[in-house]
């Protein structure tokens, strides 16, 4: 960094640094205006207490984050987040890391195959769960229908959270399919070559070359999901009724700063609760960071 | 090196704080969505109309383009569901782009007309030819004034009425319901209904079905559910409690599906898909069930059951109205809009069509002969009306009532014990009020 400062700016290298700068700008603005200083806004609200459309708010000081410690739904809440994030990071992390080796080979449709896994990340949320419910449904089902079980898929509050997590995990091994391809083209094929006439076979090969050679991706891939996964909402929003007796077992933080910020029209309270998301998320992605030297190879 | 470590952690940092500003970006696409609406508007006056029951958009759209043939002024209107609906609402109050013409509710009225969200309407009632609040509840007029000044226009009047299948009761041999049943009747009927392979079942009602359900029976029962001061609830009020121990007792027979059940499927589904024999819904549900083939032939109506003990037969009523956003960009147009729909000429209209029963006086003799069922015992409902329990928070008590009341369903909590858990909470939401 000390030497290029030192060295002199050409008329070239400004007008790259200009461009460079011009080209990020929409970015950049979009980032601020869209997520950074809602994130401020979102810390701000969290002191107060909400008045009828977001007029005559009072201020509480920390009356809300009092409040969120001793509510036993909030903690119930993050414990059915951990949960979901538990099934769906690594499920979908594996699933989409093996059929992507299966379609990195030379074979035919190869393309019909991946176009149909990424298929599900096209189609609205929504849509997706709206289909899904209808599969799970216990009276009516497909799939209760089809095999001769009675499982009250969604609303037995024991499995109500995997059964969503499912659904998480089939719309997004696309997505990570198609980013491990993208990692797996990198990777030299004189590696697999060498490591053949070594006489290591493919299960070994994979282990010993892939993995360490993928590991950025797939460090990329964990990062973001993890993330995402603590952010999930729509799924649950539209699988499970406000009825259901499996919803305060199935509920994420996501959904009850929902509940508490537009249906019950405490946007203060349900500040907070975000607030504590953007914590815990943060310390997670923190330990990540560290724990990436351990196992994460770059060059 | 050093750079590069930081400048990954800072990365990171920023990837975090991003997709949490995403997940916490619900309200703004519902903003950008209404927005998107009033620009269409601007062009050439077109009226955004929100409404949220999709089984009367086809009469409303009639209506609509009726008007838009008297006066030139074209309306889009677009149907959200109820939930989303108010979410949407609130904010579009909050971000200035309300719908130019849009149903109120008593739940909301109250909270919306104190801050000065509704167009006031009262100058244009005053002054129209059309609209004398003499031809419309007056309880009605009730939920939209607020300070003397009117803020919306009765649209429509509902009541509550029993739905029966009529194959069901012929099946099991058993008499079809009528004015005089009492509450116990339909317990006795429903045991009669109900098979013990769980094919079927006499009836069912939900813990979130209040309006059309079980504050019927609490209110026959002399029970109540807030004070006529909005200060106090009534949930522990042994009457009350009484009264909603006959869903316990409903529950604890298995004369319903389980609420995990009703949960998946809503009443009027396991209705329509005969799986249930007997439902409770209110007038505006009329239209939906003439339109489903099923229910259109084995289905009919009869009045609520009365209290055994008390003899009282109530109906909890409501009714909605069309208000407009004081803020909107076509407040004159708007007011023409909810003119012309609360004129005698639309009420009649919508009567005429079958969309629900209309708040002008007189108009319910064209909404009997809308559907091929007995629409009368709705309108014998009309005897005796109790008008929808509501305060300025209605939607969080009423949230957290039926949350509790889920765990009667499930058998973790007694009636009794929910009953008073339900008055503690409303007690303490109405004294913040």
């Amino acid at each position: 960094m000390t030497n290029t400062k030192k060295r002199k700016v050409t008329g070239r290298a400004r007008s790259e640094f200009l461009w460079g700068w011009l080209f990020i700008l929409p970015t950049m603005i979009g980032l601020v205006i869209l997520n950074i200083i809602p994130i401020f806004q979102t810390l701000y609200q969290s002191f107060f207490k909400t008045g009828d459309f977001g007029r005559g708010n009072v201020f509480v000081g920390l009356d809300n984050y009092a409040q969120v410690f001793g509510d036993k739904e909030v903690w119930q809440s993050l414990i059915n987040t951990f949960k979901y994030a538990i099934v769906e990071v690594p499920f979908s992390i594996i699933i989409a890391l093996i059929l992507a080796v299966l379609l990195n080979r030379k074979m035919r449709g190869r393309g019909f195959y991946r176009t149909i896994i990424f298929l599900p990340m096209v189609a609205a949320p929504a849509a997706i769960a709206m289909v899904w419910r209808w599969l799970y449904n216990s009276d009516f089902g497909l799939i209760n229908n089809v095999f001769p079980i009675q499982v009250k898929w969604v609303s037995d509050p024991q499995i109500a959270v995997f059964s969503v997590a499912v659904i998480g995990i089939w719309s997004i091994i696309g997505y990570n399919m198609v980013l491990f391809i993208a990692g797996l083209q990198e990777i030299p094929h004189d590696f697999y070559e060498a490591a053949e006439i070594d006489g290591a076979t493919g299960v070994k090969s994979f282990f010993y070359i892939t993995i360490p050679l993928l590991s950025p991706t797939i460090f990329f891939v964990l990062v973001t999901r993890i993330i995402s996964a603590l952010q999930v909402f729509d799924l649950m929003y539209m699988v499970m009724d406000k009825s259901n007796p499996a919803l305060e077992k199935t509920q994420s933080l996501v959904y009850l700063f929902y509940k508490y910020a537009f249906i019950n029209k405490n946007m203060g309270y349900g500040s907070t609760i975000v607030i504590l998301l953007l914590v815990i998320t943060l310390i997670i992605t923190a330990f990540q960071m560290i724990g990436q030297k351990k196992w994460v190879f770059y060059n | 090196m050093k750079f590069k470590k930081a400048a990954a952690m800072a990365m990171a940092c920023v990837m975090v704080l991003s997709l949490t500003a995403c997940g916490g970006g619900k309200g703004e696409s519902g903003n950008a969505k209404s927005d998107g609406k009033s620009e269409q508007g601007s062009g050439d006056a077109e009226l955004s109309v929100s409404i949220w029951d999709t089984n009367q958009e086809p009469g409303i759209s009639e209506i609509l383009a009726d008007f838009t043939e008297e006066t030139g002024i074209k309306t889009k209107v677009s149907v959200v569901k109820w939930d989303e609906y108010w979410t949407m609402l609130e904010a579009g109050a909050q971000g200035g782009s309300l719908p130019d013409v849009f149903w109120m509710h008593s739940n909301e009225s109250q909270r919306y007309m104190s801050n000065d969200m509704l167009l006031d309407l009262t100058d244009m009632i005053k002054d129209s030819d059309k609209i004398d609040p003499e031809n419309y509840p007056s309880d009605i007029w009730g939920l939209y004034t607020y300070e003397d000044k009117y803020y919306a226009v009765p649209k429509d009047v509902d009541t509550i009425a029993l739905w029966y299948n009529k194959k069901m009761f012929d099946e099991a041999g058993v008499a079809y319901p009528t004015a005089d049943w009492t509450w116990d009747d339909v317990t006795e009927a429903a045991k009669k209904l109900t098979k013990e392979d769980g094919s079927q079942y006499g009836m069912a009602l939900r813990n979130d079905n209040n309006q059309a359900g079980y504050y019927n029976m609490v209110y026959d029962n002399g029970g109540t559910i807030i004070s006529d001061d909005k200060k106090t609830s009534g949930w522990d009020d042994p009457k009350t409690i009484e009264a909603m121990q006959q869903v316990e007792e409903w529950i604890k027979l298995g004369l319903m599906p389980s609420i995990e059940t009703m949960s998946e499927n809503s009443e009027d589904v396991l209705f329509q898909s005969g799986k249930v024999a007997m439902v409770f819904q209110g007038s505006w549900m009329v239209a939906a069930y003439r339109d489903n083939e099923y229910t259109a032939e084995n289905c009919d109506i009869a009045e609520l059951p009365k209290s055994a003990a008390t003899g009282r037969r109530a109906s909890i009523y409501n009714g909605l109205g069309w208000a407009a956003a004081a803020n909107g960009k076509h407040t004159e147009e708007a007011k023409q809009l909810i003119e012309y729909l609360g004129s005698k000429e639309a009420q009649i209209k919508q009567a005429e069509l079958g969309v629900t029963m209309s708040a002008y006086k007189g108009t319910s003799e064209a909404w009997t002969k809308s559907a091929d069922f007995n629409l009368q015992a709705y309108l014998n409902m009309m005897d005796d009306m109790v008008i929808r329990p509501y305060s300025k928070t209605t939607v969080t008590w009423e949230n957290e009532d039926n949350e509790i009341l889920k765990s009667v369903y499930t058998g973790d909590k007694t009636m009794e014990e929910a009953c008073k858990e339900m008055a503690a909470q409303m007690n303490e939401k109405l004294a913040g009020e």
